[in-house]
């Protein structure tokens, strides 16, 4: 059953509705220009919003990306597709033309209160990502509580379709016939945020491939110490333990060739830090220690929050973390070269272990557009130092991590840049004058 | 999560709403969120309250739509986190829904009480900052912004790099823009670098590439030589006196006879200078200029070492990387032998980074204003690096060392660079800050200086390296701006450079609306990120300027012509220039003379309303009245 | 949505017949270690490892269906028993 292929028409397109894009988006419509934000996700906010806390600041991540995911969700200039797959982004008589396809929730989005009671209903439990896997939602279910919008979306892999939820559902806004909606953007210009994401856990096995247990990612850990987070405080998810020492594996996913990543992922030692203190906080009790090859804590005031970290009480040791395995009563044995002291292959025990994984990206031009990559995979920028956002494809401009790892701070000006840098197209556009 | 405590209307006109936020646990952690609950909602006049994990949520900003659009209140208190993170924020929550957004106070539980008080007290403290939120918001009137038309104009103040691109940027938006640069070059620091990591382009054609945009726009007036010598105004309005005088520095005169000598004419680039400008000035003149909006874009200078700090000025054989990046750029075809400096030949030279940054209390010797530049300048690692790799490319017979604490190449490129170096062998040391290497000048050995390190890639083995020239990797201080820090009144953080909001909210503005900071003038940023922040800061600008008018707080003085002698005390004791002024008006068939404001002037300072002797004058939304009940609110709760 | 169409849906469940069996076998497994745990925490708070012991379950699968069911009301944490925290049913469980 094939709809209708709808078109819509605005000033600017946006893809990805992390915080990249929805910063981008909010300096083109302060501008004036009608925007479109398409996101993968069945909500907006991108990995920032999943965060904890964020560095150097230490204010809440929830604190600083839930008003600007309000903000673009009220903004009368901008228009949210969410749960939206780009098929192709093309350029034909000076207009971009993106397909997209948008998966079906299975709930009508204009019925759909957010009043959770399907959820609360469902029978069926499924492993939460949101939570990193530590807690369960069910089949029928609404990300997060501040996600945005506030509906509630069907996985159908896990729906047994024992109804449930159409029934309690005061609104009727269950749909299980719903299809995927087909339809095209049309714009004059748009901007890449697609994002990134971890380097997979279980690729080194050396770091036991995944499968030793309390060994975590870095955004696992964002999720304990986050105020919804699974357990509500820092346990290990073997048993529920406190754990009295936790260590953290600095490059676990970055500057490393046998991974295929080479390159800084530039926030691992920023964001292990701030979770160092964080816990210390937490559980005052605790050992901390960061095994590391260099600190790079580059940003403003970010070598300032090392040295308090370090005055913490939080320990530096720089090591290679050669080997990763399971030692007794579930806790973690480390095999490590120190390379202060005397250099010996030294053992040491953790009750849990944090990966400190590195980025990469989330998203492949390939086939969508001709906008290609680099030796690192990250999208190409043709003029790095002058005009970073600028792309292989005339019109199209990049912002945040999707041009190479970055911080929020940093992606933030960035997104800046790459909505000055489209603002600037469509003047030219609407001006006539050669670019 | 939200608990609604309804009651019945008081009989009272003014219906006050309380908005309760845990902030995650930021609040609640201290703040025993739901006895504070209790506490205020039998106050005179409250008729909700509701708490929230996270207020400034969507579902949280719901929770106030919906009371105010079911008519249960018309007043708004909000408990949460600091005003300037998200006083905005809950203000246009309240206009879509329909209400005055200036019917709401904002009562501070995080920072004022939450991260400083613990258990009972917390929740004390919050009561009361509540109870005196709900009297001043039941006494709140509805206020409308004041609407000032905006020039279409902006100022950018510096030609550097980040200064050029956001010149460039704003006119391209259709922007008049004045760019003020002190000295006849256009490029600042970045004209003086070489080749750029990673790609390895020129920064001279970087330089060239822009600057040639910026003087070719019609849009775009350059005022070379010239500073910035008197501020007034507001955002859309700004008044700046500019001086532009003809070269006097030695350092200017030395480049601009140095042009001459190489024939490099105006609008051309000059090696370790910049892009010459087309307009030098032949005389000293004042000009006045109306603006809009204002970008600073003064850069940085590089850190000068003290006299002994690893041998600096002690012997000429220990240079900063700066003066080597400038000699090496002489050099560029160069192949094979040894490298020259200063006719000399360098069979080893070694590099030493962190000079002038992450400086640690007690440990390192504060400078001259007695403070220490404790961050990190982020682009000498990747500088230094790409300088050793040059020389040992170029000079395959110069050996290179390289001694660090970390290596921060962290950016796009940077790691491969970072081993890049250790293919071309240059040799690593690695020390930690309580033991740094020292440079001696050795006498009578084969080579005029010694490196000494305890090296802690080789378990703390002490190491003694000869070595022919020392090029100390100097970080990044911004460029003394005191003059102008006053005039503008900008804010400076701890480390020296001017200071943002908030680094994530609003990284390129200043509390002062309407100015705005492009690259390392904040903070220490490659060519790169200073053109992304320049061009973050021009969004900002036209977003700014862009519909012909801004708005300003209503926030201002106002004058009771009841009660109005005309004294004239308020305008004696007014900062402002223009901002109250006397007037003649007819009153009951009689002249009387009142004081008069002038909306758009007025910063709501409040003096007048101190100084004046008949309690004629209130700053709108923070009247003598609100005060008073507030405090009276403390009091009793 | 109205009242679903008999004949659609039967023809949905076909459709999705893998999904639909696998979630029934997983609801099937799950209550079971549902009641198993809350048979276990009715009368008295106890720690994971001891819910673990006592039901024979792994101790991970434990700790995620309390975490699960905390989520959702069920379950309340009580006190902590030396580095472990204890669990009991809610009143509205």
């Amino acid at each position: 059953m094939m709809k209708e292929t709808h078109s819509f028409q605005y000033d600017a397109l946006v893809i990805g509705g992390g915080i990249a894009g929805l910063q981008s988006a909010l300096d083109l419509a302060d501008q004036g220009f009608k925007v479109a934000v398409v996101e993968k996700d069945a909500t907006i906010g991108g990995t920032m919003i999943r965060l904890s806390k964020v560095f150097p600041t230490l204010d809440c991540a929830s604190c600083i990306t839930t008003p600007k995911m309000a903000a673009a969700s009220h903004n009368d200039n901008i228009d949210l597709f969410t749960y939206c797959q780009v098929n192709s982004l093309t350029r034909s008589d000076g207009t971009l033309k993106a397909s997209i396809t948008q998966k079906p929730r299975y709930v009508d989005p204009d019925k759909c209160i957010g009043c959770r009671q399907c959820e609360y209903q469902c029978p069926v439990y499924v492993k939460d990502e949101e939570q990193g896997g530590f807690s369960l939602r069910k089949a029928v279910y609404i990300p997060f509580s501040n996600a945005i919008p506030q509906l509630a979306l069907i996985d159908v892999q896990h729906c047994s379709l024992c109804g449930m939820c159409a029934k309690v559902c005061p609104t009727e806004a269950i749909d299980y016939f719903q299809q995927p909606e087909q339809f095209v953007i049309e714009a004059k210009t748009a901007i890449l945020a697609t994002g990134f994401k971890l380097t997979p856990i279980d690729q080194k096995k050396e770091y036991g491939a995944g499968q030793v247990a309390n060994v975590i990612s870095s955004l696992q850990m964002e999720r304990l110490l986050a105020p919804h987070g699974p357990y509500q405080r820092v346990i290990r998810p073997s048993d529920g333990k406190e754990p009295d020492s936790i260590a953290y594996v600095q490059c676990a996913g970055s500057r490393d060739l046998s991974l295929g990543v080479p390159y800084c992922s530039r926030v691992c030692c920023m964001y292990a830090i701030k979770q160092a203190m964080l816990l210390s906080g937490a559980l005052p009790l605790a050992d901390i220690t960061i095994y590391y090859m260099d600190i790079r804590a580059f940003g403003k005031g970010y070598e300032q929050f090392f040295q308090n970290a370090k005055a913490m009480g939080i320990e530096f040791v720089k090591a290679k973390v050669g080997k990763i395995e399971q030692g007794e009563n579930q806790n973690v044995l480390l095999r490590i070269e120190e390379q202060e002291g005397d250099g010996r292959v030294v053992r040491r025990e953790h009750d849990l272990v944090v990966l400190s994984l590195g980025m990469v990206p989330d998203w492949n031009p390939a086939g969508i557009c001709p906008v290609t990559t680099d030796t690192d995979a990250f999208i190409k920028c043709v003029q790095p130092k002058l005009a970073p956002t600028l792309t292989e494809m005339e019109g199209v401009f990049v912002a945040g991590v999707a041009a190479g790892p970055k911080d929020i701070v940093d992606t933030i000006a960035e997104a800046g840049a790459a909505a000055m840098e489209a603002s600037n197209y469509l003047n030219t556009l609407s001006s006539g004058q050669a670019a | 999560m939200s608990s609604n405590q309804d009651k019945k209307p008081t009989g009272g006109q003014e219906k006050v709403g309380i908005y309760i936020c845990h902030c995650g646990g930021n609040i609640s952690d201290h703040v025993d969120v739901k006895k504070l609950a209790e506490n205020v909602k039998d106050l005179e006049g409250v008729e909700v309250v509701h708490t929230n994990t996270f207020m400034c949520s969507d579902p949280g900003q719901e929770l106030i739509q919906k009371d105010i659009k079911d008519g249960k209140i018309n007043r708004v208190v909000v408990a949460s986190c600091a005003p300037a993170l998200h006083e905005l924020t809950f203000r246009g929550a309240i206009k879509r829904a329909g209400m005055n957004p200036y019917l709401y106070e904002h009562a501070n539980i995080r920072e004022q009480v939450s991260w400083v008080h613990h258990g009972d007290q917390a929740t004390e403290k919050a009561t009361g900052l509540v109870a005196a939120a709900v009297a001043k918001a039941r006494r709140l009137k509805p206020l409308e912004p004041i609407r000032v038309e905006a020039r279409r104009h902006a100022t950018v103040v510096g030609a550097g790099v980040a200064g050029l691109r956001a010149a460039y940027d704003l006119a391209r938006r259709g922007l008049e823009v004045a760019l003020v640069e002190k000295s006849p070059f256009l490029g600042g620091r970045t004209a003086r670098l070489g080749r750029l990591v990673p790609s390895g382009e020129q920064a001279g054609e970087v330089i060239s590439r822009i600057a040639g945009l910026v003087m070719t726009s019609d849009k775009i007036s350059i005022y070379p030589c010239t500073e910035v010598t008197a501020f007034e105004g507001f955002v859309g309005n700004f008044k700046l006196t500019l001086r532009r005088k003809p070269p006097e520095e030695a350092e200017c005169r030395a480049q601009l006879k140095k042009a001459r000598e190489a024939g490099v004419g105006k609008g051309e680039f000059l090696p370790g200078a910049g892009v010459l400008t087309p307009n030098l000035p032949d005389r000293e003149e004042e000009i006045s200029l109306e603006t809009g909006a204002v970008v600073m874009a003064t850069g940085f200078k590089p850190y000068t070492p003290r006299e002994g700090e690893y041998g600096y000025l002690q012997t000429d054989r220990v240079i900063t990387l700066p003066e080597f990046v400038e000699l090496l750029a002489k050099y560029p075809d160069r192949r094979g032998g040894f490298l020259q400096v200063k006719g000399k030949q360098i069979r080893s030279v070694a590099f030493i980074h962190c000079v002038g940054s992450r400086q640690i209390p007690g440990i390192h010797e504060p400078g001259q204003d007695g403070n220490l530049n404790e961050y990190c300048s982020r682009t000498c690692c990747a500088a230094t690096l790409q300088a050793a790799v040059q020389v040992r490319k170029a000079f395959p017979r110069t050996r290179v060392f390289d001694f660090y604490r970390d290596i921060r190449t962290y950016g796009r490129g940077q790691e491969e660079f970072y081993e890049e170096a250790s293919r071309q062998r240059v040799t690593f040391f690695r020390f930690e800050p309580e033991e740094p290497p020292v440079v001696q000048v050795s006498a009578g050995g084969k080579y005029p200086l010694q490196v000494s390190v305890k090296d802690t890639l080789t378990f703390g083995e002490q190491l003694d390296v000869p070595v022919d020239l020392v090029v100390l990797a100097t970080g990044m201080m911004p460029t003394p701006i005191k003059e102008m820090v006053e005039l503008m009144k900008l804010p400076v953080g701890a480390d020296g450079f001017l200071q943002e909001v908030h680094p994530k909210l609003r990284p390129v503005e200043v509390a002062n609306t309407g100015i705005l900071l492009a690259g390392t003038c904040q903070a220490p940023m490659d060519v790169g990120e200073a053109c992304n922040a320049a061009q973050a800061a021009s969004a900002k600008a036209t977003s700014l300027l862009a519909r012909g008018y801004v708005e300003l707080d209503p926030f201002v003085a106002k004058v009771d012509p009841e009660k109005c002698s005309g004294t004239g005390l308020c305008k004696e004791a007014c900062p402002i220039e223009g901002a109250i002024s006397l007037k003649e008006r007819q009153l009951d068939g009689k002249t009387v003379v009142q004081a008069e404001i002038t909306p758009a002037l007025c910063t709501g300072c409040g003096i007048c309303v101190a100084v004046c002797p008949s309690r004629a004058l209130d700053i709108n939304g923070w009247t003598l009245e609100q005060y008073e009940a507030m405090v009276d609110a403390i009091v009793a709760a | 949505m109205g009242k679903p169409d008999k004949e659609a849906m039967k023809a949905l469940r076909q459709q999705r017949k893998a999904y639909i069996d696998r979630a029934k076998q997983e609801i099937k497994k799950q209550r079971k270690l549902i009641k198993a745990i809350k048979g276990q925490i009715r009368e008295e708070a106890k720690t994971v490892p001891r819910i673990a012991a006592a039901t024979k379950l792994p101790s991970d699968q434990v700790l995620l269906f309390i975490a699960a069911m905390r989520k959702y009301g069920q379950v309340i944490e009580v006190d902590k028993d030396g580095d472990y925290f204890t669990y009991k049913l809610s009143a509205e469980a």
